[in-house]
């Protein structure tokens, strides 16, 4: 069954050709044109992705992303007119996993959407430490003792790629190419903006990360696991 | 002991001559801060002379006065005084006359009668001297004899030779001090002991302390007006210099861009018209900043609107093309190459629409640095490994020259990267083939990155107008890489952004040089440049070897290969 996306455009033509474009890369396209009912198209599609536009009649595309991340972690990708930082960063705390900024050519938006809708495949039984959480990759699961965290498949795989290697430290650019699969020189408020959200999660204490650590002038470093 | 020892300064004498330096000091800076108040200030400049004029005028005024009145008492007093001594001459003369002493003793009896009943009802002094060449027979009589030596030759000469009154201002010495007086002498016979002189010595004491309480009085006076005449100065010039001060006051804070900032207006004076003529001006520039202000953030805006609106409909259009462009092995020549036009120009044209985006940002002053520390070879390196291909296509070769360590700055280094890039394209462009070198140096402050080419080059005036919007050297030049011609621009603004400059040289023939000078730290003010700008003179080369067939064309699509 090929994955179904949600494309929410008040742009008839874009969608259209986005659309077309999905199709050519066996993708099934689902269409919303305007802010208002984008939720329910996302409830009635039950989507593996959504494509957001910012600038939406109704309420605006930030608003939705909020709407659709409080009942669901699907990936969202944000399409906007404006890289304008403000605009991003409140798109990303919003909830959306990545951005593209238009104009994008065919081959980049596919690019985005594969990286989010593939699944990490590692060993099945693979259980990972970072800081003192534990990390179930096969069964996608975040404990800390007894209490389940919940992530979003974007946040699961930042920790997953952290914790997979605790001796490296990660740049901003090598965690954009692992998690976002960006091959290019990317925008690193991404990461800053995921890794804030991820901390305000998995942390005891958000102003002394544990799990995930900054690593002042290089990037971050998954947190060691408390000595036995 | 050492010859060290004995030439070393006795510690007291060092500790005097560190005093004496250290007091001379003192008194330059104080004669210093007294100097810059008499050049700063209007108010010390009007009080101090105002003072000082008013002193000179008091002090001639009360020395002409005190003259006067003094001339006017000695010469009442000194007439009543001669008259006063005239009469008692002529008493004690008939006092000798009427006498019938017939001895020597009782002329002296009778002398001293007379002359101590002068003394004794409060009259002056008084000295009977004999004349000189008399003997010593007959003793003389000096009532005071601390006066016997105020009555001088001079004088007693004048009465020998005279025969008539004759007199001299004197100084009497008295236990107080030195009080004047005037001594008369006339010449008397005496019975049988023959002529002698007769002085009598007045004080003017009284007329002296008269004249004293008068130049007091005078003195204090005269202070007192002085320092009226010092507080109403400096209260005048305080009242019409703080509406000048207060004009000042608000003419900084206008400049600094406060615009509300008014004068207080008081009363209908001179003054207030100065405070309402200032409010006035204040207030139409304002409304001229502000129209101003208002129409240039609608133009930008504008701009940014439209350049927003564009974006959608140009990702539908770039998205059809791409499938064109991708399908066009399906099509005829025709066809496919005009699928690949367009394909390339949406390409072009984005870059463009992008550029103009980002200048319109800058314009609007809604440009904002994403800043972190970060190692700036590395960025330098990243960009030359990026514009290395291109440089080789056009034959020219990129030198670098980094420092060994680690240079950290706080950079946008996306913003940084750009700059550099466009710096590197834009020697590759107008570098003729020949080598490319690439500096880099620091200082505590800031770091410099220069990048020079060996190419045409260009002039002064071209090397002003470079960072403009759209500009070109040679308008009949076509831009070989399809840069936007906003490059440079954004450039500029981006270096600015970072507190930093983007400066260029060039010379017809001998190439161009643009530097980029940051500081290393945000907020840091840039002093001095690592680098030289200008090529020293000695390693310019006249002539330089240049590719007959010219450079190379490239593929149109490079240059949006390498920005993406």
């Amino acid at each position: 069954m090929s994955p179904r996306v949600l494309v929410v455009d008040d742009d008839a033509a874009l969608s259209e050709m986005i659309g077309i474009v999905l199709q050519s890369e066996s993708l099934e396209p689902v269409f919303c044109y305007e802010g208002t009912g984008a939720l329910e198209a996302f409830r009635s599609s039950q989507p593996d992705l959504v494509l957001l536009d910012l600038m939406l009649p109704g309420i605006d595309g930030i608003e939705v992303c909020g709407q659709i991340r409080a009942e669901s972690g699907v990936p969202i990708i944000m399409l906007t007119a404006k890289s304008d930082t403000t605009d991003v960063v409140s798109g990303l705390e919003a909830g959306a996993d990545d951005y593209i900024a238009k104009p994008f050519k065919p081959k980049e938006l596919v690019a985005r959407i594969r990286a989010r809708l593939r699944r990490h495949d590692g060993p099945d039984t693979e259980r990972l430490l970072i800081g003192d959480l534990v990390i179930d990759v096969a069964g996608h699961r975040v404990t800390r003792g007894e209490e389940v965290i919940n992530l979003t498949p974007l946040e699961f795989d930042l920790m997953v790629a952290l914790a997979r290697k605790p001796w490296q430290v990660f740049s901003r650019e090598v965690l954009l190419e692992q998690v976002w699969g960006y091959r290019h020189q990317a925008d690193t408020r991404l990461v800053n903006v995921h890794v804030q959200r991820l901390r305000a999660k998995v942390e005891q204490d958000p102003e002394s990360p544990e799990v995930v650590v900054t690593v002042r002038g290089v990037g971050y470093r998954a947190g060691a696991p408390p000595a036995r | 002991m050492s010859t060290g020892a004995e030439r070393a300064v006795p510690p007291w004498l060092e500790r005097l001559r560190r005093r004496g330096r250290s007091a001379w000091r003192r008194t330059r800076a104080r004669v210093r801060a007294l100097a810059r108040a008499w050049r700063r200030s209007l108010r010390v400049r009007v009080s101090v002379t105002t003072v000082a004029v008013g002193l000179i005028a008091l002090l001639t005024l009360g020395a002409a006065l005190s003259g006067q009145v003094r001339d006017a008492l000695y010469d009442t007093r000194g007439e009543e005084i001669l008259t006063d001594a005239a009469v008692r001459a002529e008493q004690v003369q008939s006092a000798f006359d009427s006498s019938n002493a017939a001895r020597l003793q009782d002329v002296q009896q009778l002398v001293w009668d007379v002359l101590n009943s002068v003394r004794s009802t409060g009259g002056p002094s008084v000295l009977l001297l004999r004349l000189p060449g008399q003997g010593t027979q007959f003793p003389e009589y000096v009532s005071d004899y601390d006066q016997r030596a105020l009555i001088r030759d001079a004088l007693r000469e004048a009465v020998r030779e005279q025969d008539t009154q004759m007199w001299q201002p004197v100084a009497i010495g008295t236990a107080d001090g030195v009080e004047p007086g005037i001594a008369a002498g006339s010449l008397v016979t005496l019975p049988i002991a023959g002529e002698h002189e007769l002085y009598f010595v007045y004080s003017l004491a009284e007329e002296q302390a008269t004249l004293d309480l008068l130049q007091r009085v005078l003195l204090v006076g005269a202070f007192a007006l002085v320092l009226l005449l010092l507080v109403m100065t400096w209260y005048l010039t305080k009242q019409v210099l703080n509406p000048v001060q207060q004009a000042a006051r608000t003419a900084g804070r206008l400049a600094d861009g406060l615009l509300d900032e008014r004068m207080d207006v008081h009363g209908v004076d001179e003054l207030a018209v100065l405070a309402r003529s200032f409010n006035e001006m204040a207030q139409s520039m304002q409304d001229q900043i502000e129209r101003l202000a208002h129409l240039s953030t609608m133009q930008q805006q504008f701009v940014s609107d439209v350049s927003h609106e564009l974006r959608t409909p140009l990702t539908t259009i770039r998205m059809a093309s791409e499938v064109l462009n991708s399908a066009r092995g399906d099509f005829g020549p025709t066809e496919a190459r005009s699928a690949e036009l367009l394909a390339t120009q949406l390409d072009r044209f984005e870059s463009l629409l992008a550029d103009l985006l980002e200048i319109s940002r800058f314009d609007a002053g809604a440009a904002t640095l994403d800043v972190e520390e970060a190692d700036l070879r590395v960025v330098v390196e990243r960009v030359i490994d990026i514009v290395e291909p291109l440089a080789e296509q056009r034959g020219s070769h990129i030198v670098s020259t980094l420092p060994d360590r680690r240079v950290r700055v706080d950079m946008d280094s996306r913003r940084v990267e750009r700059v550099l890039r466009n710096l590197l394209v834009n020697a590759v462009e107008h570098g003729e083939g020949e080598p490319i070198e690439v500096l880099m140096a620091a200082d505590a402050r800031a770091v410099s990155v220069l990048v020079r080419d060996h190419g045409i080059g260009m002039t002064a005036t071209e090397a002003e107008r470079v960072f403009d919007r759209f500009w070109r050297a040679d308008p009949a030049r076509r831009r070989t890489l399809g840069g936007t011609g906003l490059g440079l621009a954004i450039s500029l603004e981006d270096a600015r952004l970072h507190g930093g400059t983007l400066e260029a040289w060039g010379s017809p023939g001998e190439g161009a040089s643009f530097r980029l000078t940051l500081p290393l730290r945000a907020g840091l003010e840039i002093q001095q440049h690592p680098l030289e700008l200008r090529p020293p003179r000695e390693h310019v080369e006249p002539e330089v070897h240049r590719d007959p067939a010219g450079p190379h064309a490239l593929p149109d699509d490079f240059m949006a290969e390498i920005s993406e």
